[in-house]
């Protein structure tokens, strides 16, 4: 007979539950309720049914299922939500840690090996918060001749560089935490700055391999921005906007990569260069420079790197999607929603919703994420696919690649998109 | 195999010397005993056959004479480069012997064969390594490749070698100031 | 510049437009040793090397134990390949004792080196990969090497450190049905192996990485003494077990692959090469084995070798591996040399590595077929 508690004793079972109990109700109310009062007094309410909703209105609301809807409505169209949450900073997170996952495993399954596998009970799913922790938890060491402001801020320069990236991305219609004409033409300046805060960080070490580290990825980045802008130029030619949300609207009905496969071809190459990526993993060539410009960094400081470099995966494979994939576009596979449902409520079998405007999204919106998220995931597959299969290449040949061969193939590209407009496919009064 | 008979029965010590046969009879092996021959036939007193046995001469040399010897052995007989060089520490005749042993990989006939060429060097019981009279020619200008077992053999039992582009240490620690650890009187600790 | 600094030290001239590496030994590309690199720009202009960070003595310490004490220890420098660096100490202790090595043994002898040879390789490979950024070929070998690993831990008992060659024979006979097993995980694993070019040496960027990198001449290959597969790879055809058959070697049919270019790509691919060629020598080996028999020659306790000096050598999985042993007379060895290959091979990087990118520096360094913890002994 086994024994789960030797001493377990019920009393003292119930005498735990109450005091758990007892400690929660004193804590919410003497600290949670004031924390929340306190920040509504500080936040910017919404307008709702003709009248402004003060703090005490939007504290006794948001207790009350029926009026708490329209709070959360009103909440998801705040600024703050679309950095802080949705099209912004947490989803992107979110994607970029479960690509850390789905790499490990899927590099793993590809080496006849198993990968995480014990910590969560399923196929290792909590190793990344292991790793999370054993990462916030380990000492920083700065070196002794580090230049130290600047390299404390360069890890937070670049998680920051890759989230501004991110804010340029439309996800669904109307999603895009900066929705401005110039778009591509941000984002180029938003991948400019990535070079100059490597050289910053691997300068900043005062050490040797991080700054031969820095002057790798100063060549590699310079060197592939070019074929990168130039590769989209096609498509900005053939859309006559810069704006990225037009652009998705553009390819309602065909993506571009249809008729620009050089272009994407090329902006896929360069975005692996950009992105550090294992054929083009030279400036962390461990190998050789130990780990390039990120050697001197240690515990939650290449942490932040090593999460805004995912991050910036995401974002380029966004990128790829918004330009040549058709961003949210494909077809409706969710059917939308009754009339009534959204107007008055349902009943549906057992259960009585009543609730009028329950659904907080609309079924295209939902149908724009899901096409955008699985062609996003398509593309950082093939992203990953390579660390896999290559080994890396050496600087003459990545410099050789980007500077002529690349360089002259996005030409090309430009001269298709220029007679696809001329020859009147494209552009005003063309067939298409 | 029949050295073998021969060196079980003597007992002195230092009997490769000895053990010379006077009777370089037949049973020798005779492609062996053909190059051992040469070797005599040119420097004669100055080189000493210590043995032959299949596949495998021993010459001793006097250390004045070991770059001429070993040079006859490059371009004559043909063994081109250097398989290891090994110090042997003898404390009771005050002697170091420094043995190389020499393959050939041009020669398809020579390719079984190791000739080992030995010397030895004066000993100095309060070694200073490099600075005292324990001094070999080095053969690196003719075998280019005792390079490195040269260094070593100079670290692990204080021989220099004249000539030696780069007498540095090699294996040890940079601040190792103790005996050369391969000579006899360096003892390890509870042996 | 007054004071006279101890030989071995050296004060360092600055330059200003060359700079000093220290790669090693805390390096996740040097192994247990220290490569001091000067480059200019990304051109190597010297490189020194600097073994002896695993140094223990093997030779000091053969001096104070008998020859069969000696065994467990001496496998140490490389215990991946511990049967091959047996196999020339056990060959001169039984001449130097005057052994004759029972014919079942010799066999059972060839088929562990062999094994040996191929997990040594394997593992050497994986590193390969590794080196040149390709974490797929670090993985595959690791995993097919178990393989071998457990089949040589049925024959001799452990995984890595078998000391199983004993002067005068092995040490244990094969279990019940060895045989069969062995040929079929043999099989399998050459099956296995010959997919390594689909991935790795068929790999376009792998080709441009290491063709015409680090090229050693025919005649600068055997000016610096070098062995094994970093010579078959510059087309000098030596290899210890055809041209000096040791053992049963003689009536086994042996290829030495040899290849001319004599660049990082050639050199990588000899080791691979020679892995075919071992599954092909155990399997004639286990055809040939005799199926009973005595496995090693009794010792008398505490051996007394004669008075006499023995140099033999064999074909490890790097090289030609020597074992010199002077014998006085005593229980123990008067002094024992290992005439390692990764020593010899050692001479060779300075050599190549200079005017080399630095990017290369990997690619030929490992190339050489080199293991530190050898060359330190």
């Amino acid at each position: 007979m086994s024994v789960i508690a030797p001493k377990f004793r019920f009393s003292e079972f119930l005498k735990s539950i109450t005091d758990n109990l007892f400690w929660i109700i004193i804590l919410v109310t003497l600290i949670g309720l004031p924390v929340i009062m306190i920040v509504l007094l500080f936040v910017d309410l919404p307008v709702y049914q003709g009248e402004l909703i003060n703090p005490f209105l939007a504290f006794s609301w948001m207790f009350h299922p029926e009026l708490s809807l329209p709070l959360i409505k009103s909440f998801m169209i705040t600024d703050f939500f679309r950095i802080a949450v949705f099209p912004g900073f947490g989803f992107a997170v979110l994607l970029a840690t479960s690509v850390i996952f789905i790499e490990r495993k899927m590099l793993a399954k590809l080496q006849l090996r198993v990968g995480p596998f014990y910590c969560g009970k399923i196929e290792g799913i909590l190793q990344l918060m292991a790793d999370g922790i054993k990462l916030v938890t380990k000492e920083i060491i700065i070196p002794a001749k580090a230049d130290k402001p600047i390299f404390i801020l360069s890890p937070l320069m670049f998680v920051g560089a890759a989230a501004a990236f991110v804010a340029l991305i439309p996800v669904a219609p109307g999603w895009v935490v900066a929705d401005i004409d110039l778009g591509l033409i941000a984002v180029f300046a938003v991948i400019g700055f990535f070079p100059i805060i490597t050289v910053l960080a691997s300068w900043s070490a005062n050490s040797k391999y991080p700054f031969i580290g820095g002057i790798r990825a100063l060549f590699q980045m310079v060197s592939f921005e070019i074929p990168l802008i130039l590769s989209l130029l096609g498509v900005v030619i053939l859309t006559g906007t810069l704006n990225l949300s037009e652009i998705v609207a553009s390819q309602a009905s065909f993506p571009w990569i249809i008729f620009l496969p050089v272009g994407a071809i090329v902006f896929f190459i360069a975005m692996l260069a950009e992105l550090e990526r294992i054929p083009f993993d030279l400036p962390e060539a461990e190998s050789e420079i130990v780990a390039g410009w990120l050697t001197e960094f240690s515990g939650m400081m290449y942490g932040l790197v090593q999460l805004g470099s995912y991050i910036k995966l995401y974002a380029f494979a966004a990128l790829f999607v918004v330009i040549f994939l058709g961003g949210w576009n494909g077809p409706m596979i969710f059917p939308p929603l009754e009339e009534e449902l959204i107007l008055e409520g349902k009943t549906i079998g057992p259960i009585t919703i009543q609730t009028p405007g329950l659904p907080i999204f609309s079924m295209e919106f939902f149908s724009g994420v899901f096409w955008f998220i699985l062609k996003t995931a398509a593309v950082i597959f093939f992203i990953l696919l390579p660390r896999g299969v290559f080994p890396r290449v050496r600087i003459d040949l990545l410099l050789d690649l980007g500077w002529f061969k690349l360089i002259g193939l996005t030409f090309l590209n430009i001269f298709i998109a220029l007679a696809l407009l001329y020859a009147g496919v494209f552009g005003p009064g063309g067939m298409l | 195999m029949s050295t073998e008979k021969d060196s079980e029965q003597q007992e002195a010590p230092a009997a490769e010397k000895k053990q010379v046969p006077a009777k370089l009879d037949e049973q020798l092996p005779k492609f062996e005993k053909d190059l051992a021959d040469k070797v005599v036939a040119k420097f004669g007193e100055k080189t000493e056959v210590a043995f032959v046995k299949p596949d495998r001469i021993r010459i001793n040399v006097k250390k004045d004479n070991i770059k001429e010897v070993a040079e006859f052995i490059r371009d004559d007989l043909g063994f081109d480069h250097a398989e290891s060089v090994s110090g042997v520490d003898y404390p009771e005749d005050k002697e170091i012997e420094v043995v190389y042993h020499l393959g050939s990989y041009t020669d398809p006939q020579l390719s079984k064969q190791i000739l080992t060429l030995a010397t030895r060097a004066p000993r100095e019981d309060d070694p200073k390594p490099g600075n005292d009279s324990t001094h070999l020619p080095s053969l690196r200008e003719i075998f280019y490749s005792v390079e490195f077992h040269e260094r070593e053999c100079f670290e692990m039992l204080g021989v220099y070698f004249d000539g030696h582009p780069d007498n540095r240490r090699l294996l040890l620690p940079e601040d190792w100031a103790d005996l050369p650890p391969l000579r006899k009187d360096f003892s390890i600790k509870g042996r | 510049m007054t004071t006279q600094l101890p030989p071995g030290l050296s004060l360092e001239k600055v330059d200003e437009k060359i700079m000093t590496l220290n790669v090693g030994p805390q390096h996740p590309g040097s192994g247990h040793m220290r490569l001091i690199i000067q480059v200019d720009g990304d051109y190597i202009v010297a490189c020194d090397p600097d073994p002896g960070y695993v140094h223990r003595g093997e030779e000091k310490m053969a001096e104070y134990r008998n020859y069969i004490l000696n065994i467990p220890h001496l496998e140490r420098p490389i215990i991946h390949d511990s049967c091959n660096i047996l196999y020339p100490y056990c060959l001169a202790v039984e001449e130097i004792l005057g052994l004759e090595v029972p014919e079942r043994a010799k066999y059972m002898r060839v088929i562990a080196s062999e094994l040996n040879r191929c997990v040594y390789i394997q593992y050497w490979l994986g590193i390969y990969g590794i080196f040149l950024g390709h974490s797929t070929m670090f993985m595959w070998p690791m995993g097919d090497r178990e393989l071998l690993i457990d089949l040589l831990e049925k024959m001799t008992g452990a995984r890595v450190t078998h000391s199983y060659f004993i002067p005068g024979g092995v040490r244990n006979d094969l279990p019940a049905n060895f045989e069969d097993v062995c040929l079929r995980q043999v099989n399998y694993f050459e099956k296995r192996i010959k997919e390594y070019a689909d991935i790795f040496y068929d790999n376009p960027i792998l080709i441009h990485r290491t063709e015409k990198t680090g090229i050693l001449s025919r005649e600068d290959a055997i000016r610096l003494g070098t062995t094994g597969s970093v010579l078959r790879a510059s087309g000098v055809d030596f290899d210890v077990r055809k041209k000096e058959p040791y053992d049963v070697y003689e009536e086994l049919d042996v290829h030495s692959n040899v290849l001319k270019e004599g660049d990082s790509l050639a050199r990588s691919k000899i080791p691979w090469l020679d892995m075919l060629e071992s599954c092909n020598i155990i399997r004639q080996a286990l055809e040939k084995m005799p199926k009973s028999g005595s496995i090693r020659k009794k010792l008398k306790p505490n051996p007394r070798g004669g008075d006499m000096s023995v140099y033999k050598r064999v074909e490890s999985g790097r090289g030609s591996l020597g074992c010199y042993i002077v014998s006085k007379n005593k229980p123990e060895p008067y002094r024992l040399k290992l005439s390692v290959p990764s020593f010899r091979n050692l001479i060779a990087l300075p050599y190549l590595l200079k005017g080399e990118k630095l990017g290369n520096m990997p690619a030929v360094y490992w190339s050489l077929n080199y293991w530190p913890v050898e060359a330190d002994r």
